[in-house]
């Protein structure tokens, strides 16, 4: 043991150099990812007005089950997260399905046309739709034109048209941008696993029900939390598209979070105690899809 | 060998990069005065002018004035006042009125107290200085006039068989009752209003000199007679029909310019758009806006809007950017003449005495406007805005929404008051 020798095994050098290479990014990433990650951390007990700061314990926590706003803000989340996150997984896995087709023509333009929505800036189509739905807008002139409403309907004063109209942006948006998962889930099913489902008689529903969903199930899991997160994290639509209004009928917790930091006398405390609720309810439906996606055992 | 050059040649970007992010610029000039403003046709015209004129005295002086949107100003606040570095900010920028009170107290150190000794406060109208007043110092210099007009199309009134002389000086029920007429005769809401948006609501409130927190601060809104009165007449404006709701800005300047409605009520800057109409010139004529009906101290002006030039906390030579400001906007009738063109129209008194204020505006039917406005802006009732009146103004708009959709109108003051409230107790 005494005379082993001072220098390095070689396992240990491959490692060192390793580390090496790792050591500026994992750098760059702590210090502009994680301790601003433990600075809201520590904020989020805090409490005061702008700079003014005190401890305060778990006072933030708490009161932010009093908040009438924010629990507002957390039912239209859940209400759009509900509704939004199957309707569009189901429409963008049928589409796929449908461009996956070997002899369907001109695929290359239809796949183009329905992810090109996701290269528009989030702004810019929240006010786009905004000016759709808008009482001169295209909507209501069609609806009006076509004889099927009298006068222009205010989609955007109504609570619920204002939601809705909200979730269709939503659908329009990322419908594309999720087929693309899709297809290429597809891509890595054997043809010939549809052939003998074929031959052995099963029908177009069938193939899709037993071969399609389950074999693209990790892809399922995989585009449904990044949905779901997104959708909890949904703030560009709401300020833009409704202002969070009629009444904080649409308004999003990452838009109220916002206010709180910008528009009202500043709380950061406070909103960073929100911002990690979030976070929390993000992990817990990510574990809870994972936990009903994951059926191996 | 070339792999090693190239090696070094990296290394040497990258730290020049990093040295240059460590860089801490140039050091600071006692003789430049910095601004931050926003809008090219308006407030940084009028800072362009206000230079001109103090270099005239000054040439050693130099103005450096930069573009920055107001949304930008407020997070630059936020991150040099949060951060504690205040090195980034400019020695003057610009503040909107409604956000004053809420940035010098959570943000002290962002200002500088203007000293009344340098600035005659007395020669602003009271209704705006108040604004930038915290605890009785002055943190703002006021610049531009957010004085509440009321702008009807008088050749829509004409068919209607009216004139502008009936609606100068009435109540708001006299208004709706005429306002049923014009609509019946023209089949046009005399006004229109953005939805979820209380600036029309504030304004009728200010009017009557109610404000929304009483003197200690505290909120004065479930028991607010002048509220109730003022959400009331909201109600029958627009169960009515005479005023009509649109969903954002570009709806509600598209509602006035394309002749879908007879009048606008806003602050006195909304001139400037409606001088776009390039179709409409001689139509449009100004008066004072209609008085809330039986209410105490209830009177036809008010104000909305508006901004104020404040001295930073990182201003380098306070003296000379005090002096600066007292010899341009609020010291120079020449220089509040040079920017009436751009609509700019002073809260300083002494300047509405100027001649240029009393040239008839052909565009306004030929009235001398700017004198009337700064007339009105005299008479503005003064409020308590507080730093929480963003808070309550949401509160306010969610309770009137409710309301005109059916909810019942103490219930919903209360429910105000209590978010209001719980936003307050931190």
């Amino acid at each position: 043991m005494s005379n082993k020798p001072r220098k390095m095994t070689l396992e240990k050098k491959h490692n060192l150099t390793g580390w090496a290479f790792l050591a500026p990014a994992i750098f760059l990433i702590a210090v502009f990812s994680f301790w601003p990650m433990i600075k809201a951390l520590v904020l989020s007990f805090q409490t005061g007005k702008g700079t003014n700061m005190q401890m305060a314990g778990f006072t933030n926590y708490i009161r932010m089950f009093q908040d009438d706003v924010f629990i507002q803000s957390i039912k239209n989340t859940f209400f759009y997260f509900i509704l939004q996150v199957p309707i569009m997984l189901a429409v963008a896995l049928v589409l796929a399905c449908i461009l996956n087709k070997k002899d369907l023509r001109f695929k290359g333009f239809f796949r183009t046309m329905i992810f090109l929505p996701c290269t528009t800036s989030l702004v810019a189509y929240s006010i786009i739709f905004r000016s759709l739905f808008a009482n001169n807008g295209l909507v209501n002139y069609v609806l009006v034109n076509f004889g099927i409403l009298d006068k222009p309907y205010n989609f955007l004063t109504q609570p619920f048209a204002a939601k809705m109209v909200i979730i269709l942006a939503l659908l329009w948006r990322w419908t594309g941008y999720n087929m693309v998962f899709f297809l290429s889930g597809l891509q890595n099913i054997e043809y010939s696993v549809y052939e003998a489902a074929k031959i052995d008689g099963a029908s177009a529903i069938q193939t899709f029900f037993k071969i399609t969903v389950p074999l693209l199930k990790p892809t399922i899991l995989l585009t449904a939390i990044m949905s779901t997160n997104g959708t909890l994290q949904l703030f560009d639509e709401s300020i833009n598209l409704t202002d969070g209004g009629p009444a904080n009928a649409s308004i999003s917790m990452s838009h109220y979070i916002y206010n709180l930091c910008f528009k009202y006398v500043p709380n950061f405390g406070y909103a960073a105690a929100m911002s990690f609720f979030i976070l929390l309810l993000v992990a817990v439906l990510a574990f809870i899809q994972m936990r009903v996606g994951d059926k191996r055992d | 060998m070339r792999k090693k050059i190239v090696a070094i040649l990296l290394i040497a970007t990258m730290a020049m990069g990093i040295a240059a992010c460590g860089g801490s610029g140039d050091k600071k000039d006692d003789n430049t005065i910095t601004v931050w403003c926003w809008d090219k046709t308006f407030n940084i015209f009028a800072m362009e002018e206000a230079a001109k004129i103090y270099q005239e005295d000054h040439q050693d002086v130099k103005i450096d004035i930069v573009e920055v949107g107001d949304v930008d100003v407020q997070s630059r606040l936020t991150t040099a006042g949060t951060s504690g570095d205040l090195s980034t900010l400019p020695d003057i920028f610009l503040m909107q009125d409604h956000a004053f009170q809420k940035n010098v107290l959570s943000y002290p150190d962002v200002f500088t107290e203007i000293s009344e000794k340098k600035i005659d406060f007395s020669e602003f109208a009271s209704g705006k200085t108040d604004f930038s007043v915290v605890d009785g110092k002055h943190y703002g210099v006021p610049f531009d006039n957010g004085a509440a007009i009321a702008c009807y199309r008088t050749d829509i009134l004409q068919e209607a068989g009216m004139t502008l002389e009936d609606f100068t000086d009435i109540t708001w029920d006299e208004w709706v009752e005429k306002g049923k007429v014009v609509l019946e005769k023209t089949g046009k809401p005399l006004l229109t209003t953005t939805a979820g948006e209380c600036d029309l609501l504030t304004m009728m409130l200010q009017s009557a000199g109610a404000s929304l927190f009483n003197e200690d601060g505290t909120t004065n809104i479930a028991k607010n007679d002048t509220l109730k009165k003022v959400i009331d007449t909201y109600c029958k404006m627009k169960d009515s029909g005479v005023l009509q709701e649109v969903n954002n800005w570009d709806e509600y300047t598209g509602s006035m310019l394309d002749s879908e409605v007879v009048g606008v009520i806003n602050g006195c800057w909304i001139m400037g758009t409606i001088q776009t109409a390039e179709d409409q010139p001689g139509k449009w004529a100004i008066t004072n806006i209609p008085k809330l009906t039986n209410v105490k101290g209830a009177t036809n002006y008010s104000n909305i809007g508006g901004s104020s030039w404040a001295i930073s906390g990182n201003c380098g030579n306070v003296e000379l950017a005090e002096d600066f400001l007292a010899s341009t906007f609020a010291g120079s009738t020449e220089l509040y003449d040079n920017i009436l063109s751009c609509g700019a129209i002073a809260t300083w008194t002494p300047a509405g005495d100027s001649d240029a204020y009393a040239v008839p505006n052909e565009f306004f039917s030929g009235d001398a406007v700017f004198k009337k406005i700064v007339d009105y802006s005299t008479k503005v009732p003064s409020i308590i805005t507080g730093p929480y009146f963003h808070e309550a103004r949401d509160a306010i708009s969610v309770a009137t929404t409710n309301i005109t959709n059916g909810a019942d109108l103490e219930e919903e003051l209360k429910k105000a008051e209590d978010t209001v409230n719980f936003n307050m107790g931190q």
